[in-house]
């Protein structure tokens, strides 16, 4: 072996070793979602704000947590900016991009660009409608059908033409989309039938959701309010989202089918019969203490929230489904790094001490491989909603965190006005029972 | 390398559709190529219809009649999204153009319906047509006619194909007397899995 080839080698391994990096964005992103559940929100944006200067690849997930941060603090205009621009650059990554798919091969999955998971795509949108419902609801509406095109797109794609099938344990979809278009079509005073619809395609979704059959009742037969009434909406952010971690996992025989696919398109290798696990992203759910959010209105108790997007569910299921194309990628990477090293050892008469010096680089290339672990980190477990009419004026509003149907503290308060014949927005955060909740009312 | 990797993927473009253009047919669900035609041939129909029935003033024009367009309704099977904004629109816009009616502003319309807090499909129960013409008249805009549009559609299936008939029929209520006329126009649309679909369903030679 030449020192020229010696010089190559080494020159490759620092390439390597940099573009890869030292840490996941789990472990980077960890700091910053306990200053959040520790609701510490400036310390949050600080580090968010230094992560998204000094991590290129993490800049759209950083950017997503911190528009969560700008809602939080009602800077409900700059969450709304943050949130398109990422909602625009998803779209255009939609696209893959072969040349950087082909550098993951030999590096890992953290050079891609991160395009986004489904249900963050369709999120998106989701945060987009509430918050400008926050601020002044001119674009609410047209976020309302981008978030049913979205759902659409991604069932059709991960699932066909087949219509969503409770039994078939199959994604079932967020209604929350179809819910925010309803209660904006029945503000109107004008547009039940259109309300109608979209209330009845979130009853096919939670067909045992009592206050939606109610929803049908009244833009059937009745109106939005009574006359000298309005109506207040309490979105409440339940517990703690979705987050992924990097798990070791033995491939499965569908991944290796796919891995073998993925392996004879690249070049002339082969499968081996066995491969050692490898790492891969996994979507973990933190368990929740907070069931439903109960909600009085001048002190008397009106109700409790209910669900209307399990994210957690989605998260884990829309994961599921992309699972044994994500190993299989990792097994091909790992057979394509394995060939490399073999094919330099050959080209190189090697004696023993450079081989051992190949093999052991070799290793270390496969050890410094990290799963892909962005993800947007702080969402809720899931988001419910309680609608009240009440009359037109100011009212003080409670809402407390409930479990196990026991109102729980801390509670938070809140001074709300009521406008004849419209709606007014609560959005609460209640992470857990022992995390001091953040509420934010509707301006316009 | 780096041309590699800048140019992978690909930008989004637009431009502008020239007069006269055709409209894309959309392949999943009615759009332009429905909604325009529908428009165009129903609100045509209600002005000629009425035109002959217009009566004359003493200054030899024709006298017109107010009218109050309450609503678009969809009854498809179909959601029409952002379409049903513009169809009220499109078909407002060409009855103010007529001679035949004066609208009154949507937003008095809105107006009304969210003060008296009457369903749009309610009015033609007396005592609620009474109530909302009375807050038009307290408005300042009287009304003689009551306008509902409505799209339907019925749907034919033959194997992957199918074939959705788009009806939309404009209902005209005089609020004095309860006389009513309506006029519709329809489009039928064929939607196929494959690109011979539309020939083998809808051969011209048969």
């Amino acid at each position: 072996m030449t020192p020229q080839t010696i010089g190559v080698a080494c020159c490759l391994c620092i390439c390597l070793l940099s573009g890869i990096g030292c840490s996941t964005h789990a472990k980077r992103i960890s700091l910053s979602r306990s200053l959040f559940y520790e609701g510490q929100l400036e310390a949050c944006r600080d580090r968010l704000e230094k992560l998204h200067k000094s991590h290129r690849h993490d800049r759209d997930v950083t950017n997503l947590d911190l528009a969560v941060v700008d809602l939080l603090e009602g800077r409900c205009k700059d969450a709304e900016s943050r949130l398109k621009d990422v909602r625009d650059r998803f779209d255009h990554l939609e696209q893959e991009s072969i040349s950087e798919k082909t550098i993951s091969m030999w590096t890992d999955d953290t050079v891609l660009s991160y395009a986004g998971e489904d249900y963050e795509k369709i999120l998106i949108r989701v945060y987009l409608a509430l918050a400008n419902l926050m601020h002044e609801g001119i674009d609410a509406e047209s976020y309302t059908l981008q978030i049913q095109d979205k759902h659409d797109a991604v069932m059709q794609r991960l699932w066909g033409e087949k219509p969503a099938d409770e039994k078939s344990n199959k994604f079932c979809g967020l209604p929350i989309g179809f819910y925010l278009r309803g209660m904006l079509r029945e503000q109107t005073h004008v547009d039940y039938d259109d309300a109608l619809r979209s209330y009845t395609q979130v009853a096919q979704l939670l067909p045992t959701c009592d206050p939606i059959r109610w929803d049908i009742e009244r833009v059937t037969q009745g109106v939005h309010s009574q006359p000298g009434c309005g109506v207040i909406y309490v979105f409440a952010m339940v517990g703690r989202g979705p987050c992924k971690t990097e798990s070791v996992e033995q491939p499965t025989s569908d991944a290796l089918l796919i891995a073998d696919r993925i392996v004879s398109a690249v070049g002339p290798y082969k499968l081996p019969p066995t491969i050692a696990p490898i790492k891969v992203p996994k979507v973990v759910v933190p368990d929740s203490d907070i069931d439903s959010v109960q909600v009085a209105v001048d002190r008397q108790p009106i109700g409790s929230t209910v669900s209307i997007a399990d994210i957690d569910q989605l998260a884990l299921e829309t994961s599921q489904a992309a699972r044994n194309q994500l190993i299989a990628r990792a097994v091909a990477r790992r057979v394509i790094k394995k060939a490399t090293v073999a094919t330099v050892k050959q080209q190189t008469s090697s004696n023993s001490l450079t081989s051992l010096g190949f093999d052991a680089a070799g290793v270390a290339w496969e050890a410094l491989e990290k799963a892909d672990t962005r993800c947007w980190g702080l969402l809720p477990r899931n988001i419910q909603v309680l609608r009240i009419e009440a009359p037109a004026g100011t009212h003080s509003i409670s809402i407390a965190p409930e479990h196990f149907g026991q109102t729980g503290r801390p509670t938070a308060h809140e001074q709300v006005t009521v406008v004849d014949g419209r709606n007014t927005y609560i959005i609460g955060w209640f992470p857990d029972t022992f995390t001091a909740p953040r509420i934010l009312t509707s301006t316009h | 390398m780096s041309t590699l990797a800048a140019g992978c993927r690909g930008y989004q473009y637009g431009h502008i559709v020239k007069p006269g253009a055709q409209d894309l047919v959309g392949s999943h669900e009615a759009g332009s190529e429905v909604f325009h035609p529908l428009v165009d041939e129903s609100v045509a129909k209600l002005l000629s219809r009425q035109e002959e029935q217009c009566h004359v003033g003493p200054d030899g024009n024709p006298q017109k009649k107010t009218i109050c367009f309450v609503c678009v309704e969809n009854k498809m099977s179909e959601d029409i999204g952002d379409f049903k904004d513009q169809l009220y629109e499109q078909i407002d816009s060409k009855i103010l153009e007529s001679d035949v009616f004066r609208p009154i502003s949507r937003r008095m319309v809105d107006a009304a319906l969210h003060e008296t807090r009457l369903r749009p499909d309610s009015l033609m129960v007396p005592d609620n047509m009474q109530l909302f013409t009375s807050v038009l008249q307290r408005q300042g805009a009287p009304i003689d006619y009551l306008l509902y549009a409505k799209l339907t559609s019925g749907t034919t299936q033959r194997n992957t194909s199918k074939q959705r008939d788009y009806l939309l029929t404009l209902e005209l209520t005089n609020v004095h007397s309860g006389e009513y006329s309506k006029e519709s126009a329809e489009i039928r649309k064929g939607y196929h899995k494959t690109a011979l679909g539309g020939i083998w369903n809808y051969n011209p030679l048969k």
